[in-house]
């Protein structure tokens, strides 16, 4: 049984839901008014939220907005349930926080069967001790490596509900922010000096996406300075791995002690390449330099990213040319150059093309593999 | 925000589409539907209340909300139903009715901003001239519809029926 508030302005149908919701054996506060709802959920801290979006004053999205954005309720599952019921309006309920979306009418049987999958997900949900952080990494160019990024951060975010940030540590112009549509005051530029840093400082330092995925940001500029130094980023992942369940990192394609350093402590590293001759060359002596550094990788995989319709290597003259598998093969997905311009990562929509579906894969297989060592 | 009936008349939720604007909200209809408000020669206008606006390119978030707005039947490009029987004269639907008579034709239109697909049901010569001037009413009814924006196209909206306003059409293309 758990405790579950309604925001709707339709009272007929406030009443039918909390009818519904009380014979699957839950205990329901019902809100006809957002703001005033907004408020009693922020106080009352229920087990679940169900959210009407068309509501005079305030729409369920701006309720969900500052319901992720409020410390203590950034997990909380909201179900959105609408009149709005085209593709376009699951996408922005999904965008804007929410777990799941259910069209009106809706039956007993269909909405009992969300929540409780809700609640579920939610009961199955544990913190691992420290966070998990993951590298993308590759010297070649042009390969999609931040767009990989991106929508593994958000992915992980979007799955898990719990803290993600995403760092793009690129000296060239950071493009993180613009796939991500964000407006970042703060980058590491900003950041002080590694004894001064501490998670109050830092934590300012980070751009805050509706999604709740947190962003240190690359200066939009390119830099004439280097990269944040190791004993600088050796700090704040440190912080981060503390604060956040995970924590994705855009590397440079600079080969620094800065580099090293953070394939040092990833949990996870994965080199992108491309399916093409150079792609292929850069990766064997990157391979070859790390091998140098002794880095002790715990986990390292090589993900194929298809950045062009049609691959110039079979994945099999990759493999051999990397003497290695590959782990993740990503396809061409048209659809990648139109959320760049719209600022929005694939795996925030519910495109069902290449990119995100492998991206929601990678993030699954990850997600699990953490709640499940958290269990042990 | 579901149809709710008031004796002979009923609300019905439509989603309304203008230049630049989705509006989402809900129609008093009688036993003729939206068709027949839409034809009516009283009002050059169609009443929706609970309007909740949002802008053609952000179509999913809500700039804002209105108890009671007003449209210029000639400014609407087009409106989404999710349930046919809210679109035509009830006891239509099923019965070979002016609406529902003769064969099921695949066409394929375009609205400002809009490009639309789906099937209208035709009795007569089959020539997109006769279809568009010989039909009844301001609007054309295409069934089981999909439109989709067309600078953006993964943006779309699908319909049981969807009501298109005769005028606003560019292009006009027929199918099998």
């Amino acid at each position: 049984m758990a405790r579950i508030y309604v925001i709707d302005d339709d009272e007929q149908l406030l009443r039918m839901v909390g009818l519904m919701l009380d014979r699957g054996g839950h205990t329901t506060t019902l809100l006809s008014d957002p703001i005033d709802g907004l408020e009693q959920v922020k106080q009352g801290k229920p087990d679940l939220l169900v959210l009407d979006v068309m509501m005079p004053d305030m729409s369920g999205h701006d309720i969900a907005r500052q319901i992720r954005a409020f410390k203590g309720l950034e997990a909380l599952p909201i179900l959105i349930l609408t009149a709005r019921s085209q593709e376009v309006d699951r996408t922005t309920a999904l965008r804007s926080g929410a777990d799941d979306y259910l069209s009106k009418p809706v039956t007993s049987q269909e909405l009992i069967e969300r929540v409780d999958n809700l609640l579920h997900k939610r009961e199955s949900r544990t913190k691992p001790e420290q966070g998990i952080l993951i590298a993308m990494f590759g010297m070649r160019g042009g390969v999609g490596q931040t767009t990989l990024a991106v929508n593994l951060a958000s992915a992980l975010r979007r799955l898990s509900q719990e803290e993600v940030c995403l760092i793009d540590l690129s000296p060239a112009g950071g493009q993180a922010a613009m796939h991500l549509r964000l407006q970042a005051r703060n980058t590491w530029a900003d950041l002080p000096t590694a004894n001064e840093l501490d998670w109050t400082v830092f934590k300012e330092k980070l751009t805050i996406h509706p999604s709740g995925l947190r962003l240190l940001a690359a200066p939009a500029v390119p830099q004439s300075a280097t990269e944040p130094s190791p004993e600088l980023t050796e700090t704040f992942l440190s912080l981060l791995q503390s604060k956040m369940t995970f924590t994705v990192v855009d590397m440079p394609r600079v080969f620094s002690p800065t580099f090293t350093a953070v394939l040092d402590s990833a949990d996870i590293a994965l080199h992108v390449l491309a399916a093409d001759v150079v792609s292929v060359q850069t990766a064997v002596q990157v391979d070859r330099l790390l091998n140098k550094t002794g880095i002790n990788f715990r986990q390292k995989s090589y993900v194929l990213n298809h950045v062009q319709p049609e691959a110039e290597l079979p994945q099999s003259t990759v493999e051999r040319g990397l003497n290695a598998r590959v782990a993740s093969k990503i396809n061409f997905d048209p659809n990648q150059s139109r959320a760049l311009a719209q600022g929005v990562p694939l795996t925030l929509t519910s495109a069902k093309s290449p990119l995100p579906t492998m991206m929601n894969r990678m993030a699954e297989v990850i997600w699990q593999r953490v709640a499940n060592a958290a269990k042990k | 925000m579901g149809s709710t009936h008031f004796g002979r008349n009923q609300l019905i939720s439509v989603d309304l589409f203008t230049d630049a604007y989705r509006v989402t909200g809900r129609v008093l209809v009688g036993t003729g539907g939206i068709h027949a408000e839409l034809a009516s020669p009283n009002s050059d206008f169609l009443e929706l209340q609970d309007a909740y606006i949002s802008r053609i390119h952000q179509p999913g978030e809500i700039i804002s909300h209105y108890k009671v707005a007003a449209f210029r039947k000639d400014n609407i490009n087009f409106i989404v139903l999710q349930d046919r029987r809210e679109g035509i004269p009830v006891g239509t639907q099923h019965g070979r009715s002016i609406f529902t008579r003769g064969r099921s034709l695949s066409i394929f239109l375009t609205v400002p901003s809009f490009e639309i697909a789906g099937e209208i049901m035709h009795d007569g010569k089959i020539a997109p001239r006769e279809i568009l001037v010989q039909t009844i009413g301001r609007f054309l009814l295409v069934f089981s519809a999909k439109a989709s924006a067309s600078l953006y196209p993964d943006i779309s909206y699908s319909g049981d029926l969807i009501l298109i306003h005769k005028d606003r059409i560019g292009i006009f293309c027929l199918g099998s």
